[in-house]
Order: C-alpha cells, then structure tokens, then sequence
C-alpha cells in the first residue's frame, strides 16, 4: 500500500503559523480506533437479492346499505426467474348476493316484476324497486411475464380470463416500457384485448320491448370486444417527486346492454300507465368509444409519502366524470403507517339516460340505469399497515362510500362500507 | 393501469471496457460499484450479485443510523428524555468509536453536534445565526455530558446525536467488508464521493479517481447542478479516500464563506478553511475523520495534514 507523503498541495507556511503549536500527530490513534470499530461486528451479507417469491393475499368485503354484499379473496404471486424477469399469477374469487335495482322508479303503489328467470317479485309502495335475485360468483385467473428486452425497455405479457354463471371473458395484454434520460423518464405503451361472452338468464331481451315472462329475446349467447390503448410518461420531477402522465383510449363492440334492466313508462301526469307496456327493457347503442386523462404525483416528504391523482374521463355515449383521489401515508415509526383516503366522483349522465320514459316517446337508446346518470360518489377511508421483518406486512383498510345522484337521476343515495385485510410476504 | 414502481431499489449495470459499472441511490446520494473483470459475460451475474449486496448494506445503514427516520434506534435515543437507552452491537461499536474521535481531537469531532442544524441552514443564502441563537444549544453539547455505559447510554434532555458525519464513510467500509467475503475481484467502492478500493485491478494498476475542483459554480448556486470536470486524476489502488466540505453547501455573507462545517465547541461555522479537503487513508473512515478534522483547523488545515503524514488535497 502506497500511502507516501504527497507534494500536490504544500501549505504555506505563514508566519503565524510558524509561532503556533505545532498540530498534534493522532493519525496513529484514528487508525487504531477505526479498525477496532470496524472489526467490533462481523460483517454479515443482508441478501434482499435472495427473495424471488412475492406473495400478497388480501380479503375485501364490499356492504351496500339495503343492496349488494359482496366478498372478494385475492391471491397473488410473483417470482423472479432470472434477471429482472418474472413471472406472476393472480386468482381472484368475488362472490355477490343482495339486491340490485333494476332501474324501474318508485311510485304511490306497489310494483310487481318478472325477475330474468321468470319468478317476481313485489316492491312496496314508494320503494325503489330492487331486484333481489341477484346473486353470482365470479373466478379470474390472471398471467403474467415481466421482461427486460434491452437495457433500458421492459416489456410485461399477460392473459386472463373470468367466468360467471352469465359472463365469460378471456383477454390478453401487453405493456412496454422504456427508461431513459438516466432512467428519470419513461414512457410507456400499452395494448389490451378482451373478447367476452354474455350469457343473460333467459336471453338477451330485445331492447325496448316489454317486460315479461315471455318476452321476445335477441339471443342467449352475445359477444362483446374490449379494446384499450394506453400511453403514459413517467417523470422524476426531483429526488422526492414523481409523476406520471397517462392517456388511454378504449372501444367497445357488441352487446353492451344490460339484460337485467329496465325502465318505467309514465303518462303525461307522472303516473305510471296502466296495461301492458309499464316496463320496457333497456337499451344501449353497440359500440362505444372511450378516453382518459389521468394525471398523478407521488411526493415523499422526509418520512411520509403523498400520492395524488386527477382523472377526466369522457365517451361517445355523452357520459363524462372527474375523478381526484388523494392519500397520505404517515409514517408512525417502527414500521406502523397509517393512510387516510379521500376519493371524489362526479359523473355526467350518458345521453340516454332516462330517469323514467314518457309514454309515446320512441328513444333509439335509453336506459334508466343510476350508472349511467349524474352522480358525485364521496370516499373517505383509512389503511393501518404494519411493515415487519422478512419482507412480511398487514394491512387493514376502512373505507365508506356515498353515491348521491343528481340531475334528473331521483334515484336513491347508495351508501357503502369497504373493509379490506392484507397480507404480504417476500421470501 | 401504469403503476409507478419503486424506483428506490433500482440498480443499473453497464459494462465499460474492463469492468461492470453499477449504480443505486442511497443516504441521498449516488452509489456506485466498480468490479474489475477481464470477461464481460462470466462475471456479469456475479457482479450484479455485488451490487445487489452492497445496496443491501448501503440500505440497511441508513435506515438503520438515519436520524430522518422515526424507526430506528437513533430516533429512540434522541428521544429517550434522559433515560438509559440500550444499544445493541454494532451502534456500541461505533458510540465507543465516537468517543475515541472525541478524546483524539480534544472535543473538536462530537456526534451531538448535530442540534446546531437547527439554525445553520447551508442553502446558500446569507442566513447566518447570531451569537444569541448559538449560545443557548452550546448547553446542549458535548459528547463529556453524555453517559455511555456499554450496553446503556443515556442521553441528557435536549442533546441529540448524529452520525452522518461518518454515516457513508462507515458504510463504504461495511461495504467492503461484506464484499471482501464473497469476492476476490478488485473493487472500487464509492457512496457519494467517500470512497474504498479492495486491491490493485487485474492488470495491477489502480482505479483512477477523478479530485473534483470545487472552484468552478461558485458565484451562482444554480450552477450547482451542473456536472463538473474533474481536475485531477488520481490512481488509487487500495485505502479509502474521502472529502470533506462542499462547494454546494455553504452560507455566504458580507463576502465571508461559511462552510457547513460546523465546530462543536464554538457552534460556529468555518469560515478560514479550504473549500474542501480530500484525504486517503487505510479505510474510508479514517480518510473521513482526518478530513473533517483537517477541516476544523481551519487555516491550519494542511499543515495538520502535513503532520498526519496522509496523501491528501486542499482546495
């Protein structure tokens, strides 16, 4: 080891400095104290890099006051198989039962109906008919590989597909990303494809025509297509900040009706007509042609982290919504955090939207589906987690939700309570 | 949906012509590994493998001793309200370490200096603090005020410590360590401009090292960014080199440059002291604490290095 003196820098010896104490030599006793410290513990390899199974489980509970219960399990796996490569696979479970209204309005009388599979049901006077058939269980399967296909491009591949007693589905993706100016920017693009298969109880009843037990159907097997593009920029603003930039454009093709639903017909007084024709299927265009703007930052502070988010979304059907979401995570110490949620929803109705239909109008479209109408949803929540050791974390989150309708949709607030349980491991 | 991933456990690897260039972010700065190598697809694995462990280490270090955070023992010491804290292991280690640095330099090197943070704020404006601000926190510090019992030590209400005065040094000779046990190729370590080389490379030249000059951005801060040339080239072939003061951080005032180095005894800034100080040592360690306290002489600075008997610069 060559440690000789150095002759790049002589200082200057000044007159003060040639009366002042000359400096004390304590080299010798650095040295011995920094090799004392530095062998005091043995140094011991911390592999991270050894983990290549990431495991993530969650169980969501989904409450509407009156309505819908659903709970939904999620298993997620993922496993590095080489170099930035992995594969992953998800299994989701969603079970839902309740009651669901089929877009009828209420009125001063009780309302009897032909539920899709031919039984009825009764809602009393001024109730918001509810049809409370409803019940299904839904199982997704999902596929990925995640790829590096240069230095600087990843491309990630998957494959899903879902079934429900009316409803399959079968899709593939593809997403390519690619970092550059120092990896501080990058872009990506992205493909998804989704062919789906509706299978309506009873047929698919012809749009607009009367409900009934023997009504007229167009089919018991429609197609429907699912296409979406994406592009998006990702930016590191500073050490701190991110942000990500997103357009994405969709089409829809086929059969993109609700057979379930319907709506009432009035008379020029407000009154539900007498005889045949009071409820008529709902019915929607074939196609439709959907974007999106989403905009969000991620700022860490010196702890906490802020991740905030505005989304403009508008389709041909006329229907558009503003979405800003917002959370906090405030870090509590030794691993606890706790991050508060808001969400805010606004939605303009589509077009055809109908709160109700006036006996003699001839719509092209109309559905009464409160979906589809204006409506603000509110969110506020809550996630407690608790990051431990060996990759492991619990989380638990807490969120109740409020849709109130606007405009012409007279239609009752739905209120819901989210309750989520997490648990993620690496090992 | 684009998620935004994790770009805190990034890591790159390039290879240039005789070796792998790695890089992450860690303790706020640039990290780099360089692994000697003759054959770019044979140790490609086992260099990423390097990295990977040294990020690991650089990681574990800052959440460990990091006084931003509010999980580790460093929080639970500053906090403790006057009671007996207990250390494990490694903090032992290097609290026994500080006390030695405090002995050796008659006070001058003092981990609960770091409370005059509080008013120094080196961002380049003219904000100095008045003797008023500074004499109230001077009771607060003074490593002779702490009690340190190993395994207990008890902090008095209101003192703090602060290793960041050695937090990377200490991490690139952990580094080190860990990689010397799993490796036998020559490597260069360098966390932020503290720096380590294990041995002499294949072909029994060192790893050149660029002394990065100071002078250039002074007058305007938004020049700070800016990268610079380096203006000096230096072979270092084994030992820690490390830098002290920065021509980034500073308080300037009536034409007086405050450095952000701060004295503990006086809770003044240097004002008469190079710009910066880069010093080669056995370890990064060393190389860092003969810097800092080079950088406390103040105008003396190289005539101590002199004494000291170690390769170094002023600027």
């Amino acid at each position: 080891m060559q440690l000789n003196k150095n002759s790049m820098s002589k200082s200057k010896k000044t007159s003060q400095s040639v009366s002042r104490k000359k400096p004390k030599f304590i080299r010798s006793a650095l040295s011995i104290a920094t090799s004392t410290m530095l062998a005091s513990v043995a140094p011991v390899v911390h592999a991270a890099s050894d983990s290549t199974w990431e495991v993530d489980s969650a169980i969501l509970f989904y409450s509407e006051t009156d309505r819908i219960t659903a709970v939904e399990p999620v298993v997620k796996v993922r496993k590095e198989i080489g170099e930035d490569e992995y594969v992953g696979f998800r299994i989701v479970a969603d079970s839902l039962s309740g009651s669901s209204a089929n877009g009828a309005i209420a009125t001063n009388s009780a309302q009897t109906f032909t539920s899709p599979s031919g039984s009825s049901y009764t809602a009393a006077t001024g109730e918001t008919p509810l049809d409370p058939s409803f019940h299904d269980t839904r199982i997704a399967l999902n596929g990925e590989w995640e790829t590096p296909l240069s230095k600087a491009i990843k491309g990630i591949f998957s494959i899903n597909a879902s079934s429900e007693y009316d409803y399959e589905s079968y899709g593939v993706a593809a997403n390519i990303s690619w970092d550059f100016n120092n990896r501080n920017t990058t872009l990506v693009t992205g493909l998804a494809y989704n062919s789906d298969t509706v299978k309506p109880v009873g047929g698919a009843p012809t749009g607009l025509n009367t409900m009934s037990a023997t009504k007229t159907t167009q089919g018991s097997n429609l197609n429907k297509t699912v296409t979406d593009i994406l592009f998006g920029v990702t930016q590191v603003v500073s050490r701190n900040t991110l942000m990500q930039f997103n357009y994405s454009h969709g089409e829809d093709d086929g059969y993109l009706t609700d057979p379930y639903k319907i709506l009432s017909v009035l008379d020029n007084n407000g009154n539900l007509i007498s005889g045949a024709g009071q409820y008529l299927y709902e019915k929607r265009p074939t196609t439709r042609s959907r974007n999106a703007v989403y905009w969000k930052t991620v700022h860490k502070f010196s702890e906490d982290v802020l991740h905030l988010s505005y989304r403009y979304y508008w389709d041909d059907w006329g229907l558009n919504s503003n979405t800003i979401d917002a959370r906090y995570r405030y870090e509590l110490g030794s691993g606890h955090y706790l991050q508060p949620h808001v969400r805010y929803y606004q939605q303009n109705q589509a077009d055809f939207y109908h709160y109700n239909l006036v006996d003699g109008s001839t719509p092209q479209y109309a559905s009464a589906d409160y979906r589809l109408g204006d409506m603000t949803t509110t969110t506020f929540g809550i996630k407690y987690g608790i990051v431990l050791d060996k990759g492991q974390e619990f989380t638990a989150r807490v969120e109740s939700m409020k849709q109130s309708m606007g405009g012409s949709n007279q239609g009752p607030d739905v209120d819901a309570i989210i309750l989520q349980l997490g648990y993620s491991l690496k090992f | 949906m684009v998620q935004i991933s994790n770009k805190s456990n990034s890591l790159s690897l390039e290879w240039k012509q005789g070796f792998w260039a790695t890089q992450f972010n860690a303790m706020a700065s640039p990290c780099q590994i360089l692994i000697d190598s003759d054959d770019q697809t044979q140790s490609k694995s086992h260099a990423l493998h390097l990295a990977k462990i040294a990020q690991q280490e650089a990681l574990r270090i800052e959440k460990k001793f990091s006084r931003y955070r509010t999980d580790n023992l460093i929080y639970q010491i500053n906090h403790s309200k006057g009671r007996a804290v207990h250390i494990d292991e490694e903090l032992a280690g290097l609290l026994d370490y500080a006390t030695s640095c405090y002995n050796i330099s008659d006070g001058l090197f003092d981990i609960t200096s770091g409370i005059l943070r509080q008013l120094w704020k080196f961002d380049c404006s003219d904000n100095i603090p008045t003797q008023a601000e500074i004499s109230p926190l001077l009771n607060n510090i003074g490593w002779n005020k702490v009690v340190w019992k190993k395994p207990y030590l008890t902090l008095p209400e209101g003192m703090e410590i602060d290793l960041g005065g050695i937090g990377k040094e200490y991490a690139v000779d952990r580094s080190a360590q860990i990689l010397n046990s799993v490796t036998t190729h020559s490597f260069l370590i360098n966390y932020g401009g503290d720096l380590f080389v294990n041995k002499p490379r294949k072909n029994n030249q060192g790893w050149m090292v660029g002394v990065e000059n100071p002078e250039h951005p002074l007058s305007d801060n938004r020049l700070a960014s800016v990268t610079r040339e380096p203006d000096k080239l230096y072979e270092l072939s084994q030992g820690g080199m490390a830098t002290s003061g920065d021509s980034r951080r500073f308080l300037l005032k009536e034409g007086i440059r405050y450095s952000h180095i701060l004295n503990p005894k006086t809770g003044w800034s240097i004002t008469q002291a190079p710009h910066s100080i880069t010093v080669i040592a056995n370890t990064c360690t060393e190389a860092g604490i003969l810097s800092t306290l080079a950088m406390l002489q103040e105008k003396h600075a190289a005539e101590f290095l002199e004494e000291q008997n170690v390769i170094y610069w002023c600027r």
